[in-house]
């Protein structure tokens, strides 16, 4: 198609979804005015029953806990996949250096970009693992402060090159990290069936309202969500960082260097 | 609606454009980034703390770079 037709196409379907588009933005609720029955029924409900402040981390890993484990095992999948279909066509032989152009220099890192991310890298996790402690607390968890803590593995990268980041950042170590988040999270579902009682059931003390170990079996649960995403995500960053390397035993020389 | 949610939105709409009209991939990839972040305020005007959260670190760190590996990987001819 011309570009003067997709032009064209493009005004006449702004044109029939913007007043659509202006209806539904004019429904949002304002901010600070929550409007939704479902969440009004869990902000009532849950801090007498389950004694935690965070009401997404509530429905997430007790109300409808069971799906979060069908969520946890697609992600324990899709990256297991992902591993797999990237290994299997890369193959063993890959070194640390960087695959690129011949000819093409590749510029070193900057003082001032090592010493940030030296700072940055080790905030950045322990903000993740806040993140993930305050779970039932603020808002947060299991899945953010795990995606958080993944992305803190990246500052190593960029500030101490990618050999450091392999010595760091090791796949074996993140798999069995990942493997047994998730491990967890099921036992944590399995346990009460043994007592006959429903799958996922809070058995454990659930502790006071707002403190940190509220929940019960949530504790428990964003925990294991903690780690298993902080493995997976880790795991795939690597593989796919992998994928920019070059085999070992081409001989390039200028080497990645700062 | 307020000001904000309707601010928020419109944000989204331009910051969504850029990504659309970026015709190189790597500006792309900065482009989505700030689609990212830009989705993650809007989340958060609409009272959704915790998808912000995970919109932040997965829309404008995870993803941007797993394209980046990936342009990177292909123009290295792997």
């Amino acid at each position: 198609m011309s570009e003067r037709g997709r032009l064209a196409m493009l005004l006449a379907a702004l044109l029939l979804l913007a007043p659509v588009a202006w209806q539904v933005a004019l429904a949002l609720p304002a901010f600070g005015f929550p409007t939704s029955a479902y969440g009004q029924t869990i902000n009532a409900l849950v801090p007498h029953m389950r004694r935690v402040s965070n009401m997404v981390a509530a429905v997430n890993f007790d109300v409808r806990g069971f799906d979060t484990i069908g969520e946890e095992l697609m992600l324990l999948a899709a990256t297991t996949g992902a591993t797999v279909l990237l290994r299997g066509s890369r193959g063993e032989n890959i070194g640390d250096r960087a695959a690129r152009l011949p000819g093409r220099h590749l510029a070193g890192r900057a003082d001032g970009t090592v010493l940030v991310c030296r700072a940055a890298a080790i905030l950045l996790m322990l903000f993740g693992v806040y993140v993930v402690l305050h779970g039932t607390v603020t808002p947060g968890g299991g899945f953010q402060g795990g995606v958080i803590v993944a992305s803190s593995l990246l500052l190593v990268y960029l500030g101490e090159g990618y050999p450091a980041w392999r010595r760091i950042a090791r796949a074996p170590v993140l798999a069995l990290v990942e493997g047994l988040g998730a491990f967890a999270f099921v036992v944590a579902a399995a346990v009460p069936l043994a007592w006959g009682r429903p799958a996922l059931s809070n058995i454990l003390p659930l502790g006071t309202w707002k403190d940190l170990f509220s929940g019960g079996t949530m504790v428990v649960v964003n925990a294991a969500v903690g780690f298993a995403v902080a493995g997976s995500f880790g795991l795939i960053l690597g593989e796919f960082m992998e994928e920019t390397r070059g085999p070992e035993d081409e001989d390039m020389p200028d080497e990645e260097h700062r | 609606m307020s000001w904000l949610v309707g601010a928020a939105l419109l944000l989204a709409a331009i910051s969504g454009a850029f990504v659309v009209l970026s015709r190189d991939p790597k500006r792309q990839v900065f482009a989505l980034s700030a689609n990212g972040t830009v989705l993650g305020v809007l989340f958060f005007v609409l009272q959704a703390p915790d998808v912000a959260l995970s919109e932040i670190a997965v829309g404008t760190a995870v993803t941007p770079l797993l394209f980046l590996a990936a342009i990177a990987a292909s123009k290295a001819g792997r």
